[in-house]
């Protein structure tokens, strides 16, 4: 080690992906050994892409990084890990079938499953944590908090220097988050060093000691946490000024605009408590809320899409079935959060995609279905949208993230559907698609329906909704006109501080 | 993704779909199949045995694997869907049995009919288990193969089941022994051929309808020259309607457009408005009947059972649904393919028997068969893939367009 050196630094590092997203530049990290280093920033602004450098996930295109003074390249997460680097990502990858002591020491080498050594080291370990454990359980059989835990003792067993926590929180109860907090304090002061990556803010102000901010791939603020105070840190996480496309006030509806969607009493096991709003035609609805606020689960119960879901739904003052069929039937549309997953048929080309929902219509004798027609529908999808494509027979798996999301949404454009709801559409779109695809919400309000849009990033949502609901904890906490709302108001709401969300938060 | 492919912008270039369903990809199981004739007509040949390629040996081999085919039909639409099904051999040995033994006291329609409700049953309690309790499809179905192979045991008390009574015996026989002539096959073909090439010209593309007109009238014409006629047995005929009636409706149908969509991403197609379960449980309902269906021609051909009869012959049906290139994993698939591996399986078997190899070496080279073609579909999928990604990362145009303003 040089004499002096941070335990870890990053400078000038840049990632450009093949399909030409630039996901980091000129991007600089510094972090002292036994510092609790904060990372935070927007959706998309790049968070995730240094972790996964530091991790040895991805290789950077440009820049230098430097492990206790010297220049390594880490080309495996293997590698980064043996230097020293334990990275925890937000879905902890433990092997639930085995015990806690099997997983902590997972990566230990050696021939025997579990020599009589192990329990002592374990015990050593759970003591320099301040944390109690059976080493016997298995497990599936965890909550969630002690699965964190789990994953910070093997983190600590492969000797890590370094802990990068992604979003270590954002699933856990009240009482798992201060174990977290109070298991990190105490390593911290032993001398291990953590990377600390959290959308809460007030997490970040009180756990850390040195604050990194990202904003559009570059590092735009740096410093000493206690130079920060909410207000503050939210600033310089939205930056002053917004993208001039993307910013338009939305104008509220006029009153007597027909009500489309009257949502009342909504509730599910999912995490949606006692929901109920309005929507008229032409006015586009933002959902504000943190990750794990619940607030996609509004959209799933909504939709029907989650079978659990109790409470009334009306589209034109008509109830509306349960299930997506009958949803799809009444002219909802669901847009959903992952698209490879939930949104495209991955061995169907754009023109199946785009048919699917409303096959029928597009079918002699409502059964048959008529091709010509289908790549009809496709190719126009495809020229109104814009989406960059081979042609119609394209498959999914061969188009960007944003042309993918743009047949998702050609899937909806054209069969009558009046309700639009739509699960963070531009994650993980290029900037350029992002702007069409705000263009697009825009155009199905004008066009007289409705749109629900979940976001996480807050700037998207005042750029396109008329209002905003702020979701925390299940339910809608604070409703907002679009124009009269900033995004550091939303930000406070959905963090639980300000009206009505204070006492939420303390409790 | 070869470039008559990207280059070729005409929706309807009926031209390239064609040349696009002959590449090795989609069409190997055919070329596999050929060669495999071929090897073996030349082999009989050099070894002085019966000319291979004759038509009672045709006609033998498609009888042979008539049933096994019909199967590998219905199981493939179980593989589309995205399930799994296990129990085809005990269905159909139930549905044999039952037909066995109601035959004689209430008369072959009657049998039938509750034999082919006994495999309904049999797939609708399947589909159920899989689709509502949500227990992996393999486990369910390992346990009701055995189950239901149980239900045989216990109906046949673990003696073989014979039709004896002669009236009984003729009414099976005359469901599947025997052979049915089609005459003038060209001049029968030739006027379907016209018949569609009118429909095509009237509905899609004036070209490709002309062309499929002139095909037929051609063969028409030659008809009388050629003679030329069709003569294969019963269960043959039963395999070419299930088949393509069931290729019918999943290439052509919204049904069979769903089902696909349903078995290669339930939830894509779930939130898309299709009711999942109904498909899935529905393939279930259908591979039941089909097994039902399969266990009275194996009665009839046989005129009986016994309780071990069709064991093992689930695996014999995966595998020509694997040689068929159906995905395990739902969404691809195609049961024309299927009945084509089927008839691979068979014509090996036959080949072995013709050319007097002995039986020691089938199972070597028919299991080689089948991990060699499962290789070819996984690796040739793969370099598709690769290709893709190859494509997607070369510069795109700039995504700023007018047609949203």
């Amino acid at each position: 080690m040089v004499s002096g050196a941070p335990l870890l630094s990053l400078t000038g590092v840049g990632k450009e992906f093949p399909n030409g997203t630039v996901a980091l530049k000129d991007a600089r990290l510094t972090v002292q050994a036994g510092s609790v280093h904060g990372l935070v920033g927007a959706n998309g602004a790049g968070k995730s892409t240094m972790i996964k450098v530091i991790a040895g996930a991805h290789a950077p295109t440009s820049g230098v990084v430097r492990w206790k003074g010297e220049e390594v390249v880490w080309r495996t997460p293997g590698a980064a890990r043996k230097a020293g680097v334990a990275t925890i990502m937000q879905h902890v990858p433990l092997a639930p079938t085995l015990t806690v002591l099997e997983n902590v020491f997972l990566g230990a080498s050696g021939p025997w499953r579990m020599p009589r050594s192990r329990r002592a080291e374990f015990a050593r370990l759970l003591e320099r944590v301040g944390y109690a454990i059976d080493p016997d359980a298995e497990v599936a059989g965890l909550a969630i908090g002690e699965r964190q835990m789990v994953a910070i003792l093997q983190a600590l067993a492969t000797g890590a220097e370094l802990v990068v926590m992604d979003e270590p929180t954002a699933s856990l109860a009240e009482g798992e988050r201060q174990v977290v907090f109070d298991v990190v304090r105490r390593l911290s002061a032993q001398g291990t060093a953590f990377l600390y990556v959290s959308h809460f803010l007030d997490e970040v102000l009180s756990l850390t000691d040195h604050v990194t901010v990202l904003r559009d791939g570059t590092v735009v603020e740096e410093g000493g946490t206690s130079g920060y105070d909410e207000d503050r840190l939210v600033q310089v996480i939205v930056g002053r000024e917004l993208l001039e496309v993307e910013r338009r006030s939305a104008e509220p509806v006029p009153a007597d605009a027909p009500v489309l969607l009257k949502v009342s009493g909504l509730g599910s096991p999912s995490g949606v408590r006692e929901v109920s709003f309005e929507a008229r035609a032409g006015e586009v609805i933002g959902l504000a809320g943190l990750l794990g606020s619940g607030r996609s689960e509004i959209l799933h119960a909504v939709y029907g899409a989650d079978p659990r879901a109790t409470g009334e739904v009306l589209v034109e003052g008509r109830p509306v079935g349960r299930g997506p069929r009958a949803a799809v039937a009444a002219g909802m549309a669901l847009v959903p959060e992952d698209r490879g997953a939930q949104g495209l048929v991955g061995t169907f080309p754009i023109w199946k995609n785009v048919s699917l929902p409303h096959l029928p219509s597009l079918s002699a004798r409502r059964s048959l279905p008529r091709e010509p027609a289908e790549r009809e529908r496709a190719e126009r999808a495809i020229a109104d949208l814009g989406i960059v494509c081979p042609g119609p027979d394209a498959l999914p798996g061969e188009l960007s993230g944003g042309n993918a999301q743009k047949v998702v949404f050609g899937k909806w454009l054209y069969g009558g559907a009046r309700v639009f709801m739509l699960d963070e559409p531009t994650a993980g779109v290029d900037v350029g698609a992002k702007a069409d695809i705000l263009e697009l919400v825009r155009r199905f309000a004008a066009d007289g329906g409705t749109v629900l849009v979940v976001s996480s990033e807050f700037e998207e949502i005042l750029a396109v909704a008329t209002r905003v609901l702020v979701v925390r904890e299940g339910r809608v906490v604070a409703e907002r006109a679009a124009h009269e709302t900033s995004e550091e108001e939303l930000l406070m709401l959905a963090n639980g501080f300000g009206e009505g969300g204070a006492q939420h938060h303390a409790a | 993704m070869p470039p008559e492919k990207a280059t070729a912008p005409a929706p309807s270039g009926a031209r390239s779909r064609l040349a696009a369903a002959l590449r090795p990809g989609n069409a190997g199981v055919v070329y596999a199949l050929l060669l495999i004739v071929a090897v073996l007509t030349l082999l009989s040949a050099q070894l002085g045995r019966p000319p291979y390629l004759s038509a009672t040996n045709v006609i033998n081999i498609l009888d042979q694997s008539s049933l096994i085919a019909i199967l590998a039909v219905f199981t493939t639409v179980v593989l589309i869907s995205g399930n799994f099904d296990l129990s085809v051999a005990s269905v159909a040995a139930f549905s044999a049995a039952t037909v066995l033994s109601l035959v004689a006291p209430l008369g072959l329609p009657l049998a039938m009919a509750i034999a082919l409700g006994a495999g309904l049953v049999c797939g609708a309690v399947n589909g159920l288990i899989v689709q509502l309790v949500g227990i992996n499809a393999f486990i369910v179905t390992l346990g009701t193969m055995t189950a239901v192979r149980g239900l045989v045991l216990i109906l046949t008390d673990g003696r073989t089941i014979t039709a004896e009574d002669p009236a009984a015996q003729s009414s099976l026989i005359a469901l599947q022994a025997g052979y049915w002539t089609v005459p003038h096959v060209l001049a029968v073909l030739g006027v379907a051929a016209v018949a569609a090439g009118v429909l095509v010209l009237l509905r899609r593309s004036r070209r490709a309808g002309i062309a499929i007109v002139v095909a037929g009238l051609v063969a028409v014409a030659l008809s009388p020259v050629l003679g030329f006629e069709l003569r294969l047995s019963k269960p043959t005929y039963y395999l070419i309607v299930i088949a393509g009636l069931t290729w019918a409706v999943l290439r052509y149908t919204v049904i069979g457009r769903r089902l696909y969509a349903v078995g290669a991403n339930a939830e894509a197609a779930r939130l898309s408005g299709i009711n999942v379960s109904r498909y899935k449980i529905g393939a279930f309902v259908l591979n039941g009947l089909g097994s039902g269906f399969v266990g009275i021609l194996f009665a009839a051909k046989l005129l009986a059972i016994n309780p071990t009869g069709l064991q093992g012959t689930e695996l014999t049906v995966l595998a020509a649904a694997i040689l068929g290139g159906t995905s395990l994993f739902g969404g691809l698939g195609s049961v024309l393919k299927s009945v084509v591996g089927a008839l691979i399986l068979f014509t090996l078997d036959n080949g072995f028997n013709v050319l007097n190899l002995g039986a020691n070496y089938q199972g070597v080279i028919v299991g080689t068969v089948v991990v060699v073609a499962a290789a070819i579909y996984t690796v040739a999928g793969r370099q598709r893939q690769v290709k893709r990604v190859r494509e997607s990362t070369k510069p795109q145009a700039p995504v700023r367009q007018e047609a949203l303003r």
